[in-house]
């Protein structure tokens, strides 16, 4: 697997000052940070199915949407409890999985990204007029039962899941199936010319990572507390989503959490002086800019300057 | 090395937020419509103004504002920014529903005390009913759905009967949860209450670029009229109605003609129009309070909304309230002390010797005799005429095609008569 | 049935503006241009802005969009498109968080309330029960003159058949000496003039808001993939195809499932035979 030493010390190195960050800031600042582990877990599934094997994915929200809706109705109509709302929703999720895979077979590139697009407007429209009753239609629903209370609570939860999200995406990939579908991702005729199985491939990947997107979309619905089709199935949402992986670095596991963690700052942290609009110029602005200075992410930045020092000295 | 710099800069950050004796009220809404800033305006005004006459309990009021730019996601983080970061005493909303609802599990979580100015969802006062405790600190001084449709069926019977001789109605909802309860709601009072038959119910996708087919379905239903239920994208089939001069009257719900800018937003195309809208509304005869309060507002601030919407009235009216219960309850740190005296607070306003607006709230149990249903926490009203105990909830506005609007349902209230459109005369 | 004829007509001449102008640079430039929709978020404020705020005439209002459009196209090609030559999926992106800062400075600059268009041509008139406003048969008849404008641009000028050569074959241009730069500079610059006009007629079926780029895009997205790439007249026919399936739900079936008709018929038409009803074999 290519394991070293300085692999561990580094996860471990990561891990602690996770742990440690309740002792050192303010409680606004753990609100923030969850919302940026649940940004990286999703940007971290997306880059499984996207980053990784090439197959862009326009709608992402698609999958995250039916862990999340799943989760919520089966605990808000029906009153499972969120021990097994969650896993059943992360199992519906990877059937949702499925479902994208089958355009996957047969078509690459834009069309591809095309068609994801299509699913998740479908899944937008489809929640607000089937079944409202159960779905909550429009309005989306309130008051679903939620994991933890207060803001350590749910830094922990939600640290604890982007860790083992990144920790189990990472060692997957450093696997001969993570090879494997890097492979796809470059030439995918040459993977099949390989002799290996390029639907079986692609079928794990479009797996594992429709099961993070339903795993993190529950537990998302129940940090929350709500949800709304219009906050989920959205195309600024998407946006997110894919520019957290993109800028972070696609491709790599720790880009995805860099790319989260970076735009959920730079957001907050606009607020106190640009309240308005403004900041979301600014912040799209930024992505822009970095992106076109390096399209694979602030990841690639840093590796390029640290060998550059490296050669300096 | 990231992760240091994060801390750095955090570290920088907490210590911005200095602790000073005030009191600090947050503000929660769009910060780019209408709706947010007239309950921003609304609160900044009654903030001057009480900061003007020495603060509350000795101590200056300050305001911070959280952009939610009417995004549910956006909201939770701006109501947790309000909650944590700013960790303000009293929050004043101008939200839309659908972000109301995503915050409130927060406000749950926080409780923090919390008026809603704009949000009239009947489920959240459900909320209220099923869970007091919980649901304590919160207010919402605009008077609910069910309220607003119950008066709408009486506008039905007295001027659509009675007046125009209408006796079935096709009805044009959009799919939206909001649609569908109004809908309901209408359905069910019309036809018994009004003894309006409705012909037909066509619901409509908000996203709808062409309303043609839909208006050419609602003419072959035969009705007298249409009944439209609009809160998103209201604009489109208002002005499409106009364009397309739709030979039957259309009224009913329709959400943007709710402000005095329609006029400007739609190029005039929007004349005919009617509504119901929560008072105080656009072409409503204000009592001098109230008046002062516009006169004040547009020497303030010369960009749109250039008269506040009713929400406007509600963040200036209630704030006050607020820290009124504040005063006598000692503060907002206690939450239920706080909810105990704002439920009392009660401020009539009179017109020609006459009670013409009042800002009060329902209490827990109170049965109000009409719908026979509690409201708690809600604003007052009074849904019979001649109006002696509060408003009515609601008032029926009309935009004439000169493009003034005026009220003309409760006769009580009405500055102008009901008519059709110019091209069905 | 003649009522359902005329509405038909009318919107699917709209969508076919539309659609247009995101087909040329997919089949051009291979290249899905997401921000394909600012160009109508941009041309219908600059509308609005002309005539309704400063009062320009209507049609001086229109040809300012149009050239709005067309700059934000060039600039779009120099900025974003040449520096990040060949790698679709960046390009895809950047397009994507350019339509995004887009909305933000629309927000920023006219609030994010809804505005209406005033008709370009006011009045409406009744055939067969069917309700036609000038406006929107001017919109139709439009569209379908800069349709026909275009694809004789194409067949019969040179500029034209250099375009029709990179969008078979891109090596093969390059080797027979035409400057796939330029023509794909001028691609750009075509797109965003029809999308800029495109985004007038829209805003002024529906309504000028913020976030008024997605609705169109997703209409050109079905065209595109229902037709295929690189036909104008596949485009054409698609567009009359969409335009139709949602008079007749509409009026048939239930208005509120307008939308999820065309999702349904994007996905099936993708799986089951992607290249689209007019498409060329190769992809």
């Amino acid at each position: 697997m290519g394991l070293r030493w300085y692999h561990f010390a580094l996860w471990i190195a990561f891990i602690g000052v996770m742990f440690a960050l309740p002792e050192y800031v303010s409680k606004g600042t753990l609100r923030t940070l969850i919302f940026a582990n649940f940004l990286a877990v999703f940007a971290i599934s997306w880059d499984v199915l996207s980053g990784r094997t090439g197959y862009i994915s326009f709608g992402h929200p698609f999958l995250i949407g039916i862990g999340a809706y799943t989760s919520a109705i089966l605990t808000k109509r029906f009153d499972f409890p969120l021990e097994a709302s969650i896993p059943i929703a992360v199992l519906v999720t990877m059937v949702g999985g499925l479902v994208v895979l089958l355009p996957a077979l047969r078509i690459r590139g834009s069309y591809f990204a095309l068609v994801t697009l299509a699913y998740m407007e479908l899944m937008y429209q489809l929640v607000q007029v089937i079944r409202p009753d159960l779905t909550g239609g429009t309005r989306g629903m309130s008051g679903l039962p939620t994991l933890t209370r207060g803001a350590e609570n749910g830094f922990y939860m939600s640290t604890c899941l982007m860790l083992a999200v990144a920790l189990s995406t990472w060692l997957l990939m450093r696997t001969r199936l993570g090879t494997a579908l890097s492979a796809i991702g470059m030439n995918e005729d040459a993977v099949s010319g390989s002799g290996l199985s390029v639907t079986r491939l692609k079928m794990v990947a479009f797996l594992f990572s429709a099961m993070l997107a339903g795993l993190g979309g529950a537990m998302y619905v129940h940090y929350l507390g709500s949800i709304a089709p219009r906050a989920l199935f959205d195309i600024n949402f998407v946006f997110t989503i894919i520019v957290a992986a993109l800028i972070g670095g696609a491709g790599t596991t720790i880009g995805p959490i860099i790319g989260a963690f970076f735009l959920t700052f730079l957001l907050e942290y606009l607020r106190p002086w640009l309240p308005g609009a403004e900041r979301y110029l600014i912040y799209g602005g930024v992505a822009l800019v970095l992106y076109m200075i390096q399209p694979k992410g602030i990841f690639e930045l840093v590796r390029q300057s640290l060998s550059k020092l490296r050669r300096a000295t | 090395m990231i992760m240091r710099n994060l801390l750095a800069t955090t570290l920088i950050m907490g210590l911005a937020t200095p602790a000073m004796a005030e009191i600090k009220v947050g503000f929660i809404g769009s910060l780019s419509s209408d709706t947010g800033l007239s309950t921003l305006r609304g609160a900044e005004i009654a903030i001057e103004e009480l900061n003007a006459a020495g603060g509350v309990m000795g101590e200056k009021i300050t305001l911070v504002t959280a952009d939610t730019q009417e995004d549910v996601t956006e909201g939770v983080k701006a109501y947790e920014y309000l909650a944590e970061t700013e960790e303000v005493d009293f929050i004043i909303s101008g939200s839309i529903d659908d972000v109301s609802l995503g915050w409130l599990p927060r406000m749950q979580e926080y409780q923090i005390p919390t008026l809603d100015t704009w949000t009239s969802y009947i489920g959240i006062i459900d909320m209220v009913v099923e869970d007091p405790e919980l649901m304590a600190p919160y207010f919402m001084n605009i008077a609910s759905d069910e309220a607003l449709a119950t008066l709408y069926i009486n506008f039905g019977a007295d001027v659509l009967k009675a007046k125009m001789g209408w006796d079935s109605v096709v009805v044009l909802a959009e799919d939206t949860a909001f649609g569908e309860a109004i809908t309901g709601l209408v359905t069910e009072a019309l036809a018994p209450v009004a003894g309006i038959e409705v012909a037909e119910v066509i619901t409509y996708d908000v996203g709808t670029v062409d309303f043609a087919p839909i208006f050419a379905k609602a003419e072959a239903s035969g009705a007298d009229f249409i009944y439209q239920v609009s809160s998103v994208n209201s604009q489109v089939i208002s002005s499409q109605y106009v364009k397309l001069q739709v030979p039957m009257a259309m009224t009913g719900v329709n959400v943007a003609a709710l402000g005095v800018d329609y006029w400007d937003d739609t190029g005039g195309a929007g004349g005919g129009i009617s509504t119901l809208s929560p008072l105080p509304s656009v072409g409503f005869k204000l009592d001098p309070t109230s008046q002062a309060f516009v006169d004040k507002y547009q020497e303030k601030y010369d960009s749109r909304p250039t008269v506040p919407h009713f929400n406007g009235f509600n963040a200036y009216y209630g704030l006050k309230q607020a820290m009124a219960a504040a005063e006598e309850a000692g503060g907002f740190k206690d939450a239920k002390a706080w909810s105990a005296k704002m439920v009392k607070q009660d401020l009539k306003l009179e017109l020609d010797g006459k009670l013409w607006l009042r800002y009060g709230f329902w209490e827990a149990g109170e049965v109000e005799p009409v719908t026979d249903r509690t409201y708690p926490q809600n604003a007052l009203f009074d849904l019979s005429a001649p109006y002696e105990d509060a408003q009515p909830s609601m008032v029926v506005v009309q935009w004439k095609e000169d493009g003034t609007p005026g009220v003309v349902y409760p006769f009580e209230y009405a500055t102008t008569e009901f008519e059709l459109p110019s091209w069905m005369k | 049935m003649l009522q359902v004829l005329i509405q038909g007509l009318l919107l699917s001449g709209l969508y076919a503006l539309i659609a247009v102008g995101f087909t040329l640079i997919f089949s051009i430039g291979r290249v899905l241009n997401l921000a394909y929709g600012a160009y109508l978020l941009i041309g219908g404020y600059a509308y609005f802005y002309f005539t309704q705020a400063i009062g320009l005439p209507k049609f001086a209002a229109v040809l300012l969009a149009a050239v709005i459009g067309c700059a934000l196209g060039i600039l779009k090609f120099l900025l974003i498109v040449r520096p990040l030559r060949g790698n679709h999926v960046a390009i895809e992106i950047s397009t994507l968080i350019l339509a995004v800062v887009l909305q933000s400075a629309v927000v920023l600059a006219f609030g994010d309330s809804s505005k209406i268009l005033l008709p370009i041509i006011p009045g409406v008139e009744r055939v067969a029960g069917a309700a036609v406003p000038y406006s929107n048969l001017f919109a139709a008849v439009m569209s379908w003159v800069i349709l026909i404008a275009l694809w004789i641009f194409i067949r019969s000028t040179h500029t034209g058949r250099a375009m029709q050569a990179v969008s078979m074959d891109a090596k093969g241009a390059a080797i027979s000496g035409i400057d796939a730069d330029r023509v794909n500079m001028i691609t750009w610059a075509i797109s965003g003039t029809l999308g800029a006009v495109a985004g007038v007629f829209f805003a002024s079926y529906t309504q000028l808001y913020p976030g008024m780029w997605v609705a169109p895009l997703i209409i050109a997205v079905a065209v595109v993939i229902v037709g295929g790439i690189g036909s104008i007249i596949g485009t054409l026919i698609v567009a009359h195809i969409i335009g139709f399936m949602e008079v007749l739900v509409s009026t048939y079936l239930a208005p509120e499932l307008r939308g999820i008709f065309t999702m349904v018929l994007i996905i099936a038409i993708l799986v089951l035979r992607p290249r689209g009803l007019f498409g060329r074999e190769e992809l």
